[in-house]
């Protein structure tokens, strides 16, 4: 039966391309059709012109060509001041010619999109002529915006600043001002007009049913105007966008709707929706800083502007460019960046317009090849689809001589030919003089001459073009900087689906050498991608490389070949078992006593989660087992006893191996090898489990089941939380398990980008507060900014028995393991504060310090701004998670108490004792402190009884405040620096502590302390980094330390104090609270100064300034 | 006899008409009587090997006599083998061996989703492997899951087949990892779901027709992750190639392949090494009656097609061949007939590299493949000295040698591929 036209017009009209998101892996063209080819020698580029170099782009390897405006137009800003909006503009040919092009295009596997120009139309357009004849509050005069007044919008800025004084014109014809935010002659459609969506829609609806498979749509932020706003990026704007995508989504299949918002990321992210408004849009602050890190060969610039780019919904992409038909626009940056950008890339006055430079990418670098190699690397690696503009792929220059842009699109130089093979027309016909002088010359720059020499840029972009469309990666995966200390190198690593790509640029014109810290990727070996040569593997040591001047490197990271291990004879040190899941006979018996005896002593010796590295291991026992994942692993307690002090108990998962695994263990991982095994079937080994990525899965099931396995003397179980199945994603079974490198105390495992599960390695009796505080989080608060809590496993021993002596029946379990979702982050708050610290005290080097507090406060804002916000921020989260943590709760672990008198003399008499024994050791080392410090640590000593005082003042406090739950450890290297925000981390308490301490209720004043010291320490560490370079700039910079400090403390203190306002948090008087926190400050400076001494002699001088200035 | 059972959830609800659990296709017109013979020889082998299996085999139209329904077995009914005839469009019935069965799998894809088939066999219209044996070898590893394709592993003569020992299973094996001796077929097992995807391939813009294309179910198997058998038949085909010149033949299948390169970097380009996969059935032993005939294959016309391949082709093998290559080739052209040998490094790296130069369109893919063929004829030269005095056994392990080495010289390939550079050593 035949289908309706209702029915034919529900069913969508496929694109070219069969996957919806082939935007993602593109290639986009740009170019002009009156600059490409012409055909009818008129002068003028045309259609079928376009058509005869469709073989050259498909050559090129380009897939989406990005048409200019071709439409009807008086042409006064380029087309893109539309006079009809169904039409082709007759100098480029006819509606039929396109149509050929498109299908040609499609043919040759190339996706086409055009422009939508729906902002505003020319003042040519045949609506515009009838609104200002049409009366006032008619229809068709209501298709634009009018007024009697040009004071309307008046919060809206102009943005063609050279040409434009106002955004309001004056019509003679309609007795009114029409609005405009660009030129005069181009007049803003009105959205508030049900009409002119209507309109708009028809007009897609035309290009789309004839094949054209994406639209990129020109001034999106300007749509709408109301009154008291700046008119840009407006919930209304945002209503007609999503209208336009519902009516594609609707009608049409593997559409493309491309959005210009030349704004800031987060401005830009609501045009994405939640996936519902556009498939992709520009990416426009980050290409001045791809220029300006260039320049200043520093990478701050581009990974700044990527820490300020938001995620993005999963079915959209940025659009990344290095240049356009536009000037490169400085609106994005700061005054600061602008100037520095005209300094550096136009020297001449003719190169700027509006708020930015009109210059071609070759031009702007000089014609340095290598700069130009190392930009266009940077674009196709960077994370979004590529836009190459037409010429920039053989260096083409510009003409900064001619008027508005236009000096950035003349004609495409073909040939060394008469108008450079664009026309044959008389060179006085052209729309523009071709690129005529001696260095960007058609004669010297053309494709026929580069594709007949191998080494052009042509070829070369052609090459990276291929290469590139080797790599889904690229397109579609995710970005991690890494954080070398040299900063003339940008290294970042791309995965997508298991494919790791590093990439690594030097941004200098000098060669420069890197060491790149690659945790979790030891054993890969990079593979370079250009010429598929292998580098060395990685290793647990930082991945040392140099890199030429302006040189990048593509690699590849492959997994290390399987290795063939020659089967090792099988000898008495083996133990002799019945199978691999013989675990009784491995471990009761004999063969466990050998084990105990003899191999768990030299192999725990050798473990990085081993803590008790000083002491001497006398004994080890196997305390308890079991196994699970079908007897295939085991789980041991094992009790380590030393010579002297209490013993320890360790958590141990065990697997045995053969064959090709055990081959590849031995080859790559042999220190988790316990001991060799005498199977029937031959060798076989006794390893770590956590080697075996089975055996890493069969833990995460264990939580997902929620299962339980009885051990000989207890049970352990599996826990999930209400959040694992999200955590996990759609598709858990692929989910994949790598070992963390990064390993201390804790052995993590990652499951994909998705899972992190942290084995608590050195058990001890009870519950362990950061798995306590991070499920309490998790399902019992709101508090988001914190890792999300997938889950746990628990031991409970039946028995009391070995080293664990729990004081309390609740004391007798025990956490094995942890699981938390995975936060992507741009690293820990610690290493982002001194890359933040060391800008700072660049930019501070040679200022001078303002003798007014008031103006040193808006020194510290301009020079250290970002820092302040984020600061504020922290404080904000800091507070919010204090609020969560002292929610009335029926769990007794963690519901507030009141402080009482008796809590307050406690907490001084603790401090002061506290104090005792800092003063003392401080005493002690005196004599071995280093010169400069040695003279401010006796004053120190000098006001220990001030200090005591003080500490003991706090016994003598009255105030009404809580007792919670807290961090315990609060410092910047527990918070990762997220976008722009924080996630609080890593619940254990300070580890030197029992378990009991680390549980116990205390003032969250104390987290407050311990955040605002790190701040100190860090300034101090910074400068002292900072001032090893440049021993000179220290005393210049110290006031700078100090003023960093302190503006950065109080804007997180006040953020702090308004997010726990009215509140029972911390005393609300502020005297009180004032005298708790110094307190709080002192007691950590004084802890600082204790773990100093013991640890770091030369750092001691920060805690000692501290407790100076503290105690004045 | 190995079991052909079919698992009872796999069956379509209920016996209707027209419906089988196995079909045997034949892809293209095959010679009436024969099938007819062959049919009426198997059936009652059949029944009484696979009670519980229909069968049914269907067939683009006969040429030649025969009636076929009298043949046929009323429907539904177990252990039974019938025959249908299935019709192809105009032109769509390939005239060149090897070469247009799209349509026919995607017609035959269709029948058995039709009819609820999971599991096809498709045999060479030669049905030299038209036996209760080798369709059950076929058939066995995909209905109990081990496998989704199953490929022949013929015994054929040690200077038989040496286009496919020589390019086609070395190039095929390092490029998508898959040790597939005949990755070609023309007799293999297939799942319904792989027979579609068989059935759905077009060569784009390649130099043959899109229909006309040579149709890899090893590659389609690499290509889609599938797993791969190989079973080992007995059925001894015919030349396949009877009638067409070998420079044809060239352009043909190595351009098939090529072209199939061309397409799925994406693929080949992230695998390293290559599997064994499975392998069943018994080594097939078989009297070679050219074993230790020392040259029975004469080489001295091919020696001077290569000697005047390398006076007249310089100029073109120099546009695809990097200086060091060519300078081997000017040394093999002194050698004497009994002292040439092609190194296994050197005649990958020639295939390597014309690969590369047909990607990048060098010159005519025809002409290039033309230029091929005088060094492939003297690649023939070399290894048919070489193994002259081998068994089949030693031959085979001889081409497995090679076959390793085109492994191992990979890299040069995806190295050049990525940076087409012809500044190179």
């Amino acid at each position: 039966m035949a289908s309706s036209p209702m029915e034919k017009r529900r069913l969508k009209q496929a694109g070219s391309m069969s996957d919806p998101l082939w935007y993602k892996d593109a290639i986009i063209y740009e170019l002009h059709v009156r600059a490409f080819a012409d055909s009818n020698n008129d002068g003028i580029g045309d259609f079928p012109g376009l058509l005869t170099k469709l073989d050259y782009l498909q050559d090129l390897g380009v897939t989406c060509i990005w048409l200019l405006p071709f439409f009807p137009s008086p042409l006064r800003d380029d087309g893109y001041d539309i006079q009809d909006y169904i039409g082709v503009n007759p100098s480029y040919g006819t509606l039929d010619d396109f149509k050929a092009f498109l299908e040609a295009a499609h043919d040759r596997g190339l996706q086409v999109m055009i422009e939508l120009v729906i902002n505003h139309t020319s003042d040519q357009h045949p609506w515009f002529q009838a609104a200002r004849l049409a009366p006032p509050g008619s229809s068709e005069r209501d298709f634009y915006v009018w007024s009697d007044t040009d004071q309307k919008y008046s919060d809206a800025r102009i943005i063609f600043t050279d040409t434009e004084k106002s955004n309001w014109t004056w019509d003679p014809v309609a007795k009114a001002y029409y609005w405009h935010r660009f030129f005069s002659h181009q007049p803003d459609l009105n959205y508030d007009h049900p009409r002119v969506i209507e309109e708009v829609i028809k007009v897609m609806r035309h290009w789309l049913d004839m094949g054209v498979d994406g639209l990129r749509i020109d001034a999106i932020p300007y749509l709408v105007e109301r009154e008291g706003t700046t008119c840009e990026n407006l919930p209304e704007t945002h209503a007609v966008m999503k209208r336009i995508r519902a009516e594609i989504d609707a009608e049409y299949g593997s559409r493309l709707i491309l959005a210009e918002a030349n704004q800031w990321p987060t401005d830009v992210r609501p045009y994405f929706g939640d996936g519902d408004e556009c498939h992709m849009a520009f990416h426009f602050p980050l290409m001045p800083r791809i220029y300006m890190a260039l320049r200043q060969e520093d990478r701050l610039p581009i990974t700044d502007i990527m820490a300020q780019t938001p995620d993005i919904p999963d079915n959209c992409q940025w659009g990344l460019f290095l240049r356009n038909h536009d000037e490169l626009t400085l609106e994005m940056v700061t005054d600061d960046e602008r100037d520095y950008m005209y300094l550096a890339y136009s020297a001449d006055p003719r190169m700027r317009i509006n708020i930015g430079i009109r210059r071609r990418l070759a031009p702007l670098v000089d014609n340095n090849r290598r700069r130009i190699e190392l930009l266009n690397s940077l674009l196709f690696s960077f994370p979004g689809t590529p836009i190459i503009y037409y010429g920039d792929e053989i260096g083409m220059g510009d003409n900064i001589y001619l008027g508005d842009r236009n000096g950035v699109r003349t004609p495409m130089q073909w040939s060394g030919d008469r108008n450079a093979g664009f026309s044959r027309a008389n060179p006085a016909r052209l729309y523009s003089p071709v690129v005529m002088d001696p260095v960007w010359g058609y004669e010297a720059i053309n494709v026929e001459a580069q594709q007949s020499d191998q080494s052009s840029l042509l070829n070369w972009m052609r090459n990276m073009i291929a290469l590139r469309k080797l790599f889904r990666v690229f397109g579609r995966g995710s970005l991690k900087f890494l954080n070398p200390a040299n900063r003339k190198i940008l290294a970042y690593i791309r995965e997508f689906e298991g494919e790791q790509v590093l990439c690594v640029a030097n941004l200098s014109r000098f060669a420069q050498p890197v060491q790149l810290d690659l945790p979790g990727l030891e054993c890969k070996i990079p593979v370079e991608m250009l010429g598929y040569v292998e580098f060395p593997p990685i290793t647990s040591q930082p991945y040392p490389l140099t890199l030429g001047p302006y040189g990048f490197l593509w690699l590849e990271l492959r997994p290390a070949p399987e290795k063939e291990v020659p089967a090792e004879p099988i000898d008495g040190t083996s133990l002799h078992v019945s199978g691999l899941a013989d675990w009784e006979g491995l471990l009761d018996g004999e063969n466990a006593s050998r084990i105990e005896a003899e191999i768990l002593p030299e192999y725990i010796q050798r473990q990085r989660w081993y803590g008790g590295k000083s002491r001497k291991i006398k004994d080890t026992k196997i305390i308890d087992w079991g196994t699970c994942a079908a007897e295939q692993f085991a789980l041991a307690l094992v009790e380590v006893s030393y010579s002297a002090g209490a013993p320890d108990t360790y958590l141990l998962p065990l697997a045995t191996t053969s064959g090709g695994d055990m081959d590849n263990l031995r080859a790559h991982s042999s220190g988790a090898i316990l001991t060799l095994l005498n199977l029937p079937s031959g060798l076989g080994v006794l390893h770590d489990g956590i080697f075996d990525d089975r055996c890493c899965k069969a833990l995460l099931s264990m939580m997902e089941q929620s299962s339980e396995i009885p051990t000989r003397n207890g049970v352990i179980r599996g826990l999930r939380s209400s959040i694992l199945e999200s955590l996990e994603g759609p598709q858990p079974e692929l989910l994949q398990a790598r070992r963390g490198s990064a390993e201390q105390s804790n052995t993590s495992i990652f499951f994909s980008d998705r899972l992190i599960m942290k084995l608590f390695r050195r058990q001890q009796a009870g519950p362990n507060p950061d798995t306590e505080i991070g499920k309490y989080l998790t399902e019992f608060t709101t508090f988001a900014h914190t890792a999300p809590f997938g889950g746990a496993i628990e031991y409970r021993a039946h028995e009391l028995t070995g080293a664990i002596t729990p004081a309390s029946d609740a004391d007798r379990t025990q956490t094995f393991a942890m699981l938390q979702g995975l936060v992507s982050n741009e690293g820990d708050g610690w290493q982002w504060t001194l890359e933040e610290l060391d800008r700072y005290y660049e930019a501070c080097a040679h200022s001078v310090m303002p003798a007014s507090a008031a103006f040193r406060e808006q020194v510290a804002r301009e020079h250290a701004g970002i820092y302040l916000d984020a600061a504020a921020v922290l404080g904000r989260r800091t507070g919010e998670l204090h609020l969560a943590l002292a929610r009335p709760s029926s769990n007794e672990a963690f519901s507030p108490v009141v402080f009482t008198p008796e809590d307050f003399q406690s907490l001084g008499k603790d401090l002061v004792d506290h104090a005792a024994i800092s003063f003392d050791l401080l005493k002690e080392s005196l004599s071995q402190l280093p010169d400069d410090v040695v003279e401010s640590a006796g004053l120190v000593l000098s006001r220990r009884r001030i200090i005591f005082d003080r500490l003991r003042q706090l016994g003598a406090l009255d105030v009404r405040t809580l007792k919670t739950r807290v961090h315990g450890d609060y410092h910047l290297g527990q918070v990762l620096r997220v976008r722009s925000d924080f996630v609080i981390l890593d619940f254990e308490g300070e580890p030197a502590r029992t378990l009991a301490e680390r549980r116990a209720k205390q003032s969250p004043l104390k987290d407050v302390a311990g955040m605002l010291r790190s701040f100190t320490y860090a300034a101090f560490a910074a400068l002292m980094k900072y001032t090893s370079r440049r021993p000179e700039d220290y005393e210049q910079l110290e006031p700078w330390a100090r003023l960093w400090d302190e503006a950065v403390g109080a804007e997180f203190l006040r953020a702090y104090r308004e997010t726990v306002a009215g509140s029972d948090v911390v005393p609300e008087e502020p005297q009180a609270f004032q005298k708790m926190l110094d307190g709080y400050v002192l007691d950590k400076a004084l802890y600082e100064l204790t773990y100093e001494l013991n640890n770091r002699p030369a750092w001691v001088g920060i805690p000692i300034k501290g407790i100076l200035s503290l105690s004045e | 006899m190995a079991n052909l059972e079919a698992a009872q959830e796999t069956r379509p609800s209920g016996d209707t008409a027209g419906s089988a659990d196995v079909l045997i296709g034949v892809p293209a017109p095959t010679q009436g009587t024969l099938l007819h013979e062959r049919v009426a020889d198997i059936r009652d082998e059949f029944r009484s090997t696979h009670p519980s299996i229909r069968c049914v085999v269907a067939y683009p139209g006969i040429e030649g006599t025969g009636e076929l329904s009298t043949l046929s077995e009323p429907a539904g009914e177990l252990g039974s083998l019938r025959a249908v005839e299935y019709t192809l469009s105009h032109g769509a019935a390939s005239t060149v061996p090897w070469l247009g069965l799209a349509p026919a799998y995607a017609r035959l894809a269709d029948l058995a989703i039709q009819m609820g088939a999971g599991a096809c066999a498709i045999l060479s219209p030669d049905l030299a492997a038209f036996d209760v044996h080798s369709i059950t070898l076929l058939l066995e590893p995909l209905m109990d899951g081990r496998a989704e394709l199953t490929m022949p592993l013929y015994a054929p003569s040690k200077f038989e087949g040496l286009l496919n020992s020589g390019i086609l299973y070395p190039l095929s094996r390092a490029l998508y990892g898959r040790r597939v001796r005949y990755p070609l077929g023309p007799d293999f097992g297939v799942t319904t779901s792989l027979l579609t995807r068989l059935g759905r391939r077009r060569a784009r813009g390649t130099e043959v027709e899109d229909d006309q294309a040579a149709i890899w179910p090893a590659t389609e198997a690499a290509l889609s992750d599938s797993i791969v058998a190989q079973v080992h038949l007995d059925g001894r085909h015919g030349a396949q190639n009877e009638g067409l010149d070998l420079p044809t033949v060239l352009g043909l299948l190595v351009g098939s392949i090529f072209n199939d390169a061309e397409r799925n970097p994406v693929v080949w380009q992230r695998v390293r090494g290559s599997q064994a996969g499975l392998t069943l059935g018994a080594t097939v032993d078989r009297i070679d009656p050219g074993a230790k005939s020392a040259g029975a294959l004469d080489v001295r016309s091919m020696l001077e097609a290569f000697n005047l391949g390398s006076r007249n082709l310089q100029q073109v093998w120099a546009l695809v061949l990097p200086p060091v290559t060519l300078l081997e080739i000017k040394r093999l052209g002194r050698l004497t007939p009994e002292q040439f040998r092609i190194p296994d490094a050197l005649w990958a790296r020639i295939i390597y590299d014309f690969a590369l130069a047909y990607r990048l369109r060098t010159l005519s893919r025809t002409h290039l493949l033309g230029a091929l063929t005088p060094l492939y004829l003297g690649w023939v030269a070399s290894y048919a000295q070489e193994i002259a005095n081998l068994d089949a056994f030693a031959a085979e392990q001889r081409v497995e040698k090679l076959a390793k080495v085109y492994e191992d010289e990979k890299p040069y390939f995806v190295s050049r591929w990525r940076w087409p550079d012809r500044f190179n050593p």
